[in-house]
């Protein structure tokens, strides 16, 4: 039983980071569906430390893990940046594509990387087993793993910098009304930026954590399976807001982590289901919660329309 | 030297491709006095107003604040040196609160950290001083429209700004609220701040203006003290010519009953009142009846609800004697009702469809047009040829322009000829003239008069008051989802139909 | 000229091929960045493809592979185009392709069905799978991108446990249809002679390109395509015509399913691979559709043409010098030129702008020449 409380803490930890990058980026007025791409690369970024620098003391190990991958997260995300915002792209077709072009590069880089190391590996991936213990804290039969504290952070650095500063209000309003936010002096342009590149540093933070507590070697040519994609259900659930996000988040992390350990757990091994129905579960759920949470969603009125300031 | 101009723009000319929106305009605003910007639509009011705000830059021409020039480059600007306006279009945050709209852009903050109380503190303040009576801590999608107006207003005043200008700001308000905004307005000059009035209703103009400048088609016509004027006069300036206001009709011949709505019901989507309750009317052959009311007040859920774009929650519409309460769109269109939508982008047309194609929306599956399954392209560009030429629609290249490409005017009469010309019992027009110009609003007027002189029911829904005295046979006020009277237009006055329309008075009405 | 850059197709010619050349360009970038010395001679052997062998037979038999597998990403390409002309976004595509081919592969292997009803019912299957969306979207307002994405990772799962029935016994693949159920196999009625007796060059492939036509006449000529198209534009104007909005949604979405099915359907019913039963991610397959069909231009003549270079590139990614190189440079190719394709509406309208503010000056000189000439 702990153990399930503990995959649910630390997966719904994940769907928390980067249901809140989610959050920002559609605050500020864009849909980012390439969320599932920034985890990948900021994933990629926090296993690069972890490969090229193994030996580091644990806590500078977490700092730097930390800051990979929001560097990749962030790098990553002003692809979406550049075409939504000043370009006016299609949300959707730039978001599909960079999903795509993240495993496409990921890989391509991994194996690049592998094969110059060792002529004769080919494969797409890194192993971390050592550095990942320093993310690791035994407290009793309860394994603490950093990435919950981060998860914590992130929500009340969310909820702080969303209804209490100044910088916030300013985002949201980018994201209901631009033309009112424009109108009032604010920079419509620069305040989607920062959503985005704040959907960046969330986005790579949550990619980092998924591989890390998913495995310690991870296969780049696989993606992140749907989860930047749960993320935005758990996002929609949430009703675009932090504190909901983060029920939303623990009550998914919970279907998630029943397909890691129902085995272990005496009843519903003896269920006898297939594991085929534990995989498939968060995903069905997600369908089932986006049916009946849609019809009254209160997305921000202005999201995925591209500003452009000589329309008025 | 003292300055008697708080704002001049002097000369200004803004060209757009293929149109001078402004040429050669002259506008000079004394401090503390109330100025009357009046022009049709298009004359190139809001285009003047946006290169005070810094939206637009012109080609020619200089501004001055108190005698001195400056250079407007974006609203920030025009911000700086205490310019204010409020939108006609209000530039609000439905789903912040009144106080966050007020400070948005100018947050009072410790380190980024929002100080809420002392902005709290300055907006009570103001609110008192100007008789205002907002609530800060509100939503904007709960309170009234004159409330956010207010709103508005207070957003200059926090910004404290001496220049004031209001787009168009008793559109969306009753007669009623229209007083209390004037006074307001009195007020605030009063206390030294200088506003810029724009609007075409002449009737306002004369209440509350000292002096009024107008414009036509882009050019600069003359600016007259209100005392030494009539609204006559001014209309004339307007327009260029006398324009009759009035439209030429015969008493109307009512006939049999066409449409016979009983108790109907239609749910509201944000709140849990109904957003129309209980209603019933009737329209007959040869008679032009007008749901009169102040926006939002259940008109457009009971077009809806006509129409079948909303189910209804209760009670029964019959249609040329057939009930048709629970009947699909086009059941209705085909049995005898013509729809001319309120909002002609959102419902009217497929911007991205050809004209041709928008002009056979609601015929297209009927056999001249349609074989196996097949469009008959040949038929449907005889047919728009003759819809084109019949109800002169212009447009770039004929049938193949896309509608997105057409002039406001010509997208409604493209619209207008289709929804005639399927020749219905009931002709379902809402706000049809709404942004014309005054050549555009004659016409489709004419056209309404011509369908019920041809024997047609015609339903008009209007917000305009001089549309609802002038057109109709019958008015019908609406009021928060009810029909709270029923007026002749012959005989009713518009402070009469003021008072319906705001709920000060009603009656129990049976059609 | 002017005239032929305002046309329409000729604007979107341009940007697809500026598309493909950029894409090329910056994964030549990427190669020189991994190692400068085979970089160039790889990215030629990624255009080259089956150019590569040296004889003639060699080179059909491998434009043959291309061709194989073009007809299913033909048909996701159709798939996603279909939808988006109705303003849906089909990102499902891929799940509604793992569909088609799991029950098409089902059908063969297990129950030794014709191949004709093999396809039918994958057709089918890919419909009520697709339907789910359609439902989703037009009753509960579920955006289809993200309802699309999970039944792509439920059918990947349902599909693995499906197949493992019909699985050899020491490998994660499905059994060889040809061993299994010869009737399964789609004839290919003589077309394997014309390319060096490749027996997986099926019908499929004019198939492919005989429905992309009925698709071109489907959506421009028809009253259904009318309907769809006006859903697509402005779904109110059309409920205000009093089309059935809704049901239009789902039917659109259940077309484009459909479609996709039966790419799956077309390449493992030709037997050239087989389903593995332990892999772990969505096929590519129905996301490389996206490419096709943006590349493409959105019109399904375009498609075939796009789908054939995708999968060109695609296999000759198998020949980049994989010493040095991965072959997915072919996958980050593709999937840079998607990003590129959020650009095109950008590019056509700067185009588009150009030309017009050109015209405008000229115009504008004429009546002031023509008022001078009025003066004099």
């Amino acid at each position: 039983m702990l153990l399930l409380l503990q995959y649910t803490i630390i997966f719904a930890s994940v769907l928390l980071l980067v249901a809140l990058g989610g959050c920002f980026s559609e605050h500020s007025g864009v849909i980012n569906l390439g969320l599932e791409g920034i985890m990948v690369i900021g994933s990629l970024g926090g296993a690069l430390v972890m490969r090229f620098f193994p030996g580091l003391p644990p806590f500078v190990m977490v700092i730097a893990v930390i800051l990979g991958a929001i560097l990749f997260g962030v790098a990553y995300s002003c692809l979406l940046g550049v075409a939504a915002i000043n370009f006016k792209a299609d949300q959707t077709i730039v978001g599909t594509a960079m999903n795509m072009l993240a495993t496409a590069a990921a890989t391509v880089f991994v194996k690049a990387m592998n094969t110059a190391a060792n002529p004769n590996d080919v494969s797409a991936s890194i192993q971390y087993i050592e550095p990942k213990k320093s993310f690791l804290i035994k407290i009793g039969g309860f394994e603490f793993n950093w990435f919950m504290l981060v998860a914590i952070v992130g929500l009340v650095v969310a909820y702080v910098v969303l209804y209490k500063t100044r910088f916030g209000l300013r985002l949201m309003a980018c994201g209901e009304h631009p033309q009112a936010a424009d109108s009032v002096g604010i920079n419509v342009y620069k305040m989607r930026w920062a959503g985005v590149l704040i959907s960046g540093v969330y986005g790579g933070l949550g990619g980092i954590c998924y591989i890390m507590v998913s495995a310690s070697e991870w296969k780049f040519d696989a993606g992140v399976y749907g989860f930047g994609f749960l993320a935005l259900a758990v996002m929609i659930f949430g009703q675009w807001k932090p504190t909901r996000i983060a029920l939303t988040a623990l009550l998914f992390g919970l279907f998630r982590a029943l397909a890691s350990v129902y085995s272990g757990i005496g009843f519903l091994a003896r269920l006898n289901i297939p594991s085929t129905v534990y995989n498939m579960l968060p995903y069905i759920i997600s369908l089932v919660v986006l049916a009946l949470t849609s019809k009254s969603s209160r997305a921000p009125k202005a999201e995925g329309i591209p500003y452009d300031k000589g329309q008025r | 030297m003292d300055q008697q101009y708080a704002i001049e723009m002097l000369n200004i000319t803004k060209r757009f491709p293929g149109i001078i929106a402004n040429d050669n305009i002259t506008l000079q605003l004394k401090k503390g006095e109330i100025h009357a910007l009046l022009g049709e639509n298009g004359a190139g009011k809001s285009t003047l107003m946006s290169v005070l705000f810094g939206l637009y830059q012109p080609e020619e021409g200089v501004i001055k604040k108190d005698g001195v020039e400056v250079h407007i480059k974006d609203p920030n600007d025009a911000n700086r040196l205490g310019i204010g306006m409020v939108h006609q279009h209000f530039k609000l945050v439905e789903c912040f609160t009144v106080l966050d709209n007020i400070i948005l852009g100018v947050e009072p903050n410790k380190a980024g950290f929002l100080q809420k109380g002392e902005a709290r503190a300055k907006v009570m303040a103001l609110s008192e001083k100007y008789g205002l009576h907002v609530d800060p801590d509100a939503l904007i999608e709960d309170i009234t429209v004159g409330m956010q107006q207010r709103t508005e207003i207070l957003k200059m005043l926090y910004r404290d700004n001496e220049i004031l200008i209001f787009d168009e700001p008793t559109a969306v308000l009753t007669p009623q609220e229209i007083d209390e905004l004037m006074v307001i307005m009195k007020n605030l000059a009063a206390e030294g701040k200088s506003i810029l009035f724009i609007s075409h209703k002449l009737a306002e103009i004369m209440a509350v203006a000292d002096r009024c400048t107008v414009l036509r088609r882009g050019k600069y016509i003359g600016t007259v003290e209100t005392k030494s004027t009539t609204a006559e006069a001014l209309s004339a300036m307007m327009v260029g010519r006398n324009v009759n206001f009035h439209v030429e009709k015969k008493p109307s011949k009512p006939g049999d009953v066409i449409l016979d709505v009983k108790n109907m019901t239609v749910a509201s989507k944000g709140h849990k009142k109904n957003a129309v309750n209980d209603v019933s009317f009737k329209v007959r052959r040869g008679e032009i009846v007008c749901i009169a009311g102040i926006d939002g007040n259940g008109q457009t859920e009971l077009v809806y609800g006509l129409t079948g774009l909303e189910p209804l929650s209760g009670g029964t519409i019959e249609l040329c004697g057939k009930d048709i309460t629970k009947a699909p769109i086009r059941r209705r269109s085909t049995g005898g009702m013509s729809h001319i939508p309120e909002d002609r982008h959102k419902h009217g047309l497929v911007l991205d469809y050809t004209l041709e194609d928008n002009m056979v929306l609601q015929r297209y599956f009927e056999p001249e047009f349609t074989k196996m399954g097949f469009l008959r392209r040949k038929n449907i560009r005889a047919y728009a040829e003759r819809l084109i030429e019949q109800y002169d629609v212009r447009s770039g290249q004929g049938p193949v322009t896309m509608a997105r490409a057409m002039s406001g005017g010509n997208q409604q009469k493209a619209i207008i000829a289709r929804e005639i010309d399927k020749n219905p019992d009931l002709l379902v027009a809402v706000q049809p003239t709404r942004g014309l110009d005054v050549g555009a609003i004659e016409y489709i007027h004419k056209q309404l008069v011509a369908q019920r002189d041809a024997g047609k029911a015609v339903l008009l829904v209007s917000l305009e008051l001089d549309e609802v005295m002038d057109v109709p046979d019958r008015i019908l006020v609406m009021y928060e989802g009810e029909i709270v009277g029923q007026l002749d237009p012959k005989k009713t006055t518009q402070e009469e139909l003021g008072l319906y329309m705001a709920g000060a008075k009603r009656d129990e009405v049976i059609s | 000229m002017k005239k032929l850059l305002k046309n329409d197709a000729f604007q979107t010619l341009i940007a697809s091929l500026l598309c493909i050349v950029v894409g090329l360009f910056l994964g030549f970038i990427v190669l020189l960045f991994i190692n400068p010395s085979g970089a160039a001679s790889s990215i030629v052997e990624v255009i080259k493809n089956f150019m590569h062998f040296s004889s003639g037979k060699l080179r059909l038999k491998n434009l043959g592979n291309t061709l194989v597998k073009t007809a299913p990403l033909l048909m996701c390409s159709l798939s996603v185009l279909f939808a988006y002309k109705v303003g849906l976004f089909n990102i499902g595509a891929a799940g509604q392709y793992v569909v088609g081919s799991a029950v098409s592969l089902y059908c063969a292997l297990a129950l030794h069905l014709n191949w004709l009803l093999c396809i039918l019912l994958a057709f089918v299957a890919g419909a009520i799978y697709a339907a789910i969306v359609g439902v989703l979207k037009a009753l509960c307002n579920v955006n289809e991108v993200i309802s699309g994405i999970m039944l792509n990772w439920i059918a990947l799962y349902g599909a693995n446990t499906i197949l493992s029935n019909v699985k050899e016994p020491t490998s994660p693949y499905t059994l060889h249809i040809t061993g299994e159920s010869p009737s399964s196999l789609i004839p290919s009625l003589g077309l394997d002679k014309l390319f060096n007796n490749n027996s997986y060059v099926t019908i499929a492939i004019p198939l492919a390109i005989i429905i992309a036509i009925v698709i071109l006449v489907l959506l421009n000529k028809t009253k259904l395509g009318y309907e769809l198209k006006a859903t697509g534009n402005n779904k109110n104007a059309a409920k205000y015509a009093g089309m059935a909005e809704k049901r239009n949604i789902i039917l659109t979405l259940m077309i484009s399913g459909a479609l996709a099915a039966l790419g799956g359907a077309f390449l493992y019913l030709s037997d050239y691979e087989q389903w593995s039963c332990s892999q772990s991610s969505v096929p590519g397959m129905g996301f490389n559709g996206i490419a096709a069909a943006f590349l493409g231009g959105l019109n399904p003549i375009g498609s075939i043409l796009s789908s054939y270079f995708i999968q060109h590139i695609t296999n000759g990614g198998a020949y980049v010098d994989l010493t040095k190189y991965s072959s997915q440079i072919s996958d980050l190719i593709s999937s840079i030129i998607i990003y590129l394709c959020g650009f095109v509406f950008f590019l056509k309208y700067a185009i588009s702008s150009r030309l017009e503010k050109s015209e405008e000056k000229r115009a504008r000189k004429a009546i002031a020449d023509h008022e001078k000439g009025g003066e004099e």
